[in-house]
């Protein structure tokens, strides 16, 4: 299987894409990180951190009278008062988002690795057909299932690759782009208020964020490998993920909504304040994802080891 | 004796959507034997090719090489054969050695060395780092026998190995063929349409037809010798012949009768004393295409070209 590894990872990286896709993954992310900070210098507030978190304290506590909120959101306008309170009386800056800290806090190397998995994804299979190569492939005495276990691997690992590229260049950008602004992130645990370290914190989004690489890419291989087209597979899958949160909204009132893919697929959700349907939890999301996860594997798999090769 | 056969398939079908594509074929393929592999075009060789390699599932039957069968134990049985099924499609945007290492890789016990001893025997050094998209057609057939016999296969299976090349090419890859055979023992079975080269590489040829096996032949054996007799007036001729106890059949303006060589004297001697006016007289060798067209019946191969 190893070997078999091997050759997936040769075959990939001897494409000349791979590697402009690589660069790319650095490029785009230097550029976002350059407009921000040109945006930033456009701005120009000096506002006083105190007064905001005061009106974002005074917010949430007249939304949480309302009584309108439930399930997450509540859960989360809650931690935001103890966590507002607790900056005010402690006098903690919160990290600023176009600092140093914050670009590590919350990396946006997501989307990036994800569309450009994508396309390897979509590729790895359906490609061997397209060059015909698949006749010489699958005339080895190896196991088709073997085959497209290492394809799988070989898509899995290039996405971590892409991810740890994309932190370590969100890295270098933000100590040679933004200054240090001090702050502090906070986190409630366990009801207790607790400082969080950016780095932790930086590594667990990305984390989150490779939840939605694996299952969008996974698609893809699916679509891929089953259809035998890559540009098909690439179009379903940016499809689904550029549209999945309009039809979350669409469909929010009825009960489905819950069952989607779409409603589960940006995890980093549960850490930012907008989670797209509040009876939703994070173990609820892993546990539905990974159903969609087995399923999209198991056709890829049944579809891959039946098929007559006529082409 | 009978030598064991390395490859058997045993009473092989494939039904597509209800159709028979393969139909209760059997075939026994021997050590250090090229046996060719022919039939119109839909007849279903390719199908039978691609059920032996495991590209497409069989319906029915069984394929068993060395001892091995294919449905129980593919990889074991598999390990055994080389396959070049079509142009030999390889990784363009790679080199000739790293596809062969890619391929090595998919096989137990391919050495480093031993690929280096493939590239040799292929004579493919000078070139073998650079990128297959800049090879020719001729260069990406040798390679595609390379990735083939890596592994040293007991069988080699080659379906229209030689699309495509020019006949230098074509030459260069009859006589290596013949060369492995011979010195590594190896059975190969080729198919093609190419009944020439059929004739000029082969040991044995399998026929087939609409599915089914309609003949299977050594090309060693003796054939029956045959004499075109041309002579005039055409029906005293016929008549002589035939007074003579000649197995006579008219083609063109003459007569192919069956006779020895050693009666060919006696009967010039004959014709000549009748008064008859002889044009010709010389050896009638049926080509192996005559063949093929009379087993399968002409009239079906156009039928099955126009369609």
């Amino acid at each position: 299987m190893l070997r078999l590894l091997q050759n997936e990872w040769m075959k990939l990286w001897s494409k000349k894409g791979t590697w402009i896709m690589a660069g790319l993954m650095v490029v785009l992310i230097i550029a976002m990180a350059g407009i921000v900070k040109w945006s930033d210098s456009l701005m120009d507030d000096e506002s006083d951190w105190k007064l905001s978190t005061q009106s974002d304290l005074e917010n949430d506590k007249s939304s949480l009278e309302m009584g309108v909120l439930k399930g997450e959101s509540k859960r989360h306008a809650e931690e935001n008062v103890k966590i507002s309170e607790y900056r005010l009386a402690n006098d903690i800056a919160p990290l600023k988002n176009t600092s140093r800290e914050g670009m590590i806090y919350n990396p946006s190397v997501g989307s990036i690795a994800l569309l450009l998995t994508v396309i390897v994804a979509a590729g790895i299979v359906a490609s061997e057909f397209s060059q015909g190569t698949i006749k010489m492939l699958l005339t080895r005495p190896v196991k088709r299932w073997k085959i497209m276990t290492s394809k799988y691997l070989a898509i899995l690992i290039f996405g971590i690759v892409l991810m740890l590229i994309g932190f370590i260049t969100t890295i270098l950008s933000a100590f040679v782009f933004f200054p240090s602004a001090g702050g502090q992130a906070l986190a409630v645990s366990g009801g207790n208020v607790v400082e969080v370290s950016i780095w932790s914190h930086g590594l667990y989004m990305l984390l989150l964020s490779f939840v939605n690489v694996i299952i969008t890419a996974t698609f893809a291989f699916m679509v891929g490998s089953v259809f035998r087209s890559s540009g098909m597979a690439i179009g379903l899958s940016l499809f689904i993920y550029f549209t999945g949160s309009v039809i979350v909204g669409l469909l929010s009132r009825f009960e489905i909504v819950k069952y989607l893919i779409f409603t589960h697929m940006d995890l980093t959700m549960y850490e930012s304040n907008f989670v797209l349907n509040d009876d939703i939890t994070l173990p609820f999301s892993l546990a539905v994802l990974a159903v969609y996860l087995v399923v999209f594997l198991i056709v890829s798999y049944t579809v891959f080891t039946k098929r007559d090769i006529t082409a | 004796m009978e030598p064991t056969p390395i490859v058997e398939l045993k009473s092989l079908s494939k039904t597509i959507k209800g159709k028979k594509i393969i139909d209760d074929l059997s075939l026994q393929l021997y050590p250090g034997q090229i046996t060719g592999f022919l039939g119109p075009n839909g007849a279903g060789k390719t199908t039978t090719i691609r059920m032996m390699v495991g590209l497409m599932k069989k319906s029915g039957g069984e394929v068993v090489i060395d001892g091995q069968t294919l449905s129980a134990d593919f990889e074991e049985a598999l390990s055994k054969v080389g396959v070049i099924v079509e142009n030999p499609e390889m990784y363009k945007f790679m080199s000739g050695y790293k596809n062969l290492l890619h391929f090595a890789r998919m096989q137990k016990g391919v050495t480093k060395e031993r690929i280096d001893e493939v590239v040799k025997q292929v004579g493919m050094q000078n070139r073998i780092h650079e990128k297959v998209g800049t090879y020719s057609l001729g260069m990406r057939q040798r390679l595609g026998l390379a990735q083939a016999l890596l592994h040293r296969p007991k069988f080699l299976i080659l379906d229209e190995p030689t699309n495509g090349l020019d006949p230098a090419g074509i030459r260069e890859f009859r006589e290596y063929l013949r060369l492995i055979a011979q010195t590594e023992d190896v059975s190969v079975f080729v198919s093609s349409h190419m009944l020439s080269e059929i004739e000029l590489m082969c040991d044995r040829i399998a026929v087939i037809q609409n599915g089914k096996l309609v003949d299977l032949r050594d090309m060693s054996e003796t054939q029956e010798a045959h004499y075109y007799v041309e002579a005039f007036p055409a029906d005293q001729t016929f008549e002589l012949l035939g007074s003579l106890g000649f197995k006579t059949e008219s083609v063109n303006d003459g007569f192919v009768i069956q006779a020895e060589k050693t009666q060919i004297p006696e009967l010039v001697k004959t014709l000549s004393t009748a008064g008859l006016e002889l044009y010709a007289i010389q050896p009638h060798r049926q080509t192996l295409e005559d063949q093929f067209l009379e087993l399968t019946g002409g009239g079906q191969l156009a039928e099955t070209a126009a369609k």
